[in-house]
């Protein structure tokens, strides 16, 4: 295992930002790490990468203590869009210290994606624009090749043909070299095809932890008069439940159930999507952004 | 190709693919298919997603392994791919039109004779 954590927990102010995670990672896999803004994704990235540390629980990252330890330091990278470069140095210079501090980098990755991104070499990193910003910095994580790199938002504020292209060279590179990467992203929905599994947070717990190729199958919507839904869901698996109407009730539960059955009493059945998922898993039940509107 | 949109896990897609390009003759028996790691290239999926459907027709014995070389097309990988498909793919449909026949109130009369037209039409059209 690359990573593991036992009831991993972390506090701000009382606040539990991360509550008792526990988790274990592959080696040489990509994992997408879903969740709501303020779950906590970021928090446990940054204890996995050394940046904090926790409060309880274990965590290991290549059977070290992340925080303090060189090892770690050496072997991993955290991109997101608050990366700090010097601000004497050029976009070029960068690459250069790149270059001296990880031993696995490759610059001729590094030059070829400066160019296709049209980034001028000579241009100072504090006054790209957002995108442009995250666009050096996942070139940047990509380039070090470090056995473990966490990709935290990666693509804020990439337009759709960057973070398309972002997402192939990922996979080209991965493919190439593999190694193990952390990527938490809102759009499960555009990187899930790269994920071999899909992390799913909310308010600091663990929700999911499974191959994206299993979440897939894992969930089905079901829809039909109240009155039979009612009588229905007594036996399934209730992982979300929404009233449309008076008469009509629309749900999703864990797959299993005798499917033709449900169709014969009339109730439709629809496939729900890992993204739709892990949003009706993570919704709060106050009702809807509808009822802000009332 | 494969459908990111569609319902039908991309896994199942692989190997439903697959199956299509050994139908159409891409692969004749005992060749070589592709490996996991160029369909993951090709398709631009996750590795493992590709193996997972590459073994979904190991299972099946359309494709069988030789140790150190990859995946390759079984002798009646023909055969057995057309009876899959009768038995699952065709069985589903047909259990899909019968419930909604039944919702609609048509007879079983009613609907043999229209798959009898949709037969006669599709052979008119040959």
């Amino acid at each position: 295992m690359v990573i593991e954590t036992n009831t991993l927990t972390k506090y701000f102010n009382k606040v539990k930002a991360v509550n008792e995670i526990s988790i274990s990672i592959q080696p040489n896999t990509i994992t997408g790490i879903v969740g709501r803004n303020g779950a906590g994704k970021t928090t446990f990235l940054k204890m996995i990468a050394g940046f904090l540390k926790q409060s309880s629980g274990d965590i290991n990252v290549f059977s070290e203590r992340p925080f303090n330890s060189l090892i770690v330091a050496n072997n991993s990278i955290f991109v997101d869009d608050e990366m700090l470069f010097p601000d004497v140095l050029t976009l070029r210079e960068i690459l250069v210290e790149g270059n001296r501090f990880h031993k696995n980098w490759d610059m001729n990755l590094a030059h070829k994606m400066l160019d296709y991104f049209s980034f001028n070499p000579d241009a100072v990193h504090a006054q790209l624009s957002k995108g442009k910003k995250s666009t050096f910095n996942m070139l940047f994580g990509l380039s070090t090749r470090c056995a473990l790199t966490i990709f935290d938002e990666p693509t804020t504020g990439m337009d759709a043909a960057v973070r398309k292209d972002f997402y192939r060279v990922l996979l080209k590179d991965y493919l190439a070299y593999p190694r193990t990467f952390l990527i938490s992203s809102h759009h499960l929905d555009e990187m899930e095809h790269l994920l071999e599994d899909v992390l799913l947070i909310d308010k600091g717990k663990l929700l999911i932890h499974m191959p994206i190729d299993d979440l897939q199958e894992y969930a089905v919507g079901l829809s039909g008069s109240a009155l039979i839904m009612e009588c229905v869901l007594k036996d399934q698996d209730v992982l979300y439940r929404e009233t449309i109407n008076k008469n009509t009730i629309f749900a999703i539960v864990k797959r299993g159930a005798d499917v033709e059955n449900l169709k014969r009493m009339g109730i439709r059945i629809a496939p729900v999507s890992p993204s739709d998922l892990s949003i009706y898993m993570t919704k709060d039940f106050k009702g809807g952004i509808d009822d802000v509107l009332k | 190709m494969l459908d990111f949109d569609s319902t039908k896990p991309i896994y199942i897609q692989i190997s439903e693919w697959l199956e299509n390009e050994i139908l159409n003759g891409q692969f004749e028996e005992n060749d070589k298919v592709h490996s996991q790691y160029s369909l993951a290239d090709m398709f631009n999926i996750n590795p493992a997603t590709a193996a997972k459907g590459l073994n979904l027709l190991h299972d099946d014995k359309v494709l069988y392994n030789r140790r150190g070389l990859g995946k390759f097309v079984a002798e009646n990988a023909k055969q057995i791919i057309l009876a899959k498909r009768k038995s699952e793919t065709l069985k589903g449909l047909i259990q899909d039109v019968v419930i909604e026949a039944h919702q609609l109130k048509v007879t079983e009369e009613e609907l043999i004779k229209m798959i009898q037209l949709s037969f006669s039409e599709e052979k008119g059209d040959e």
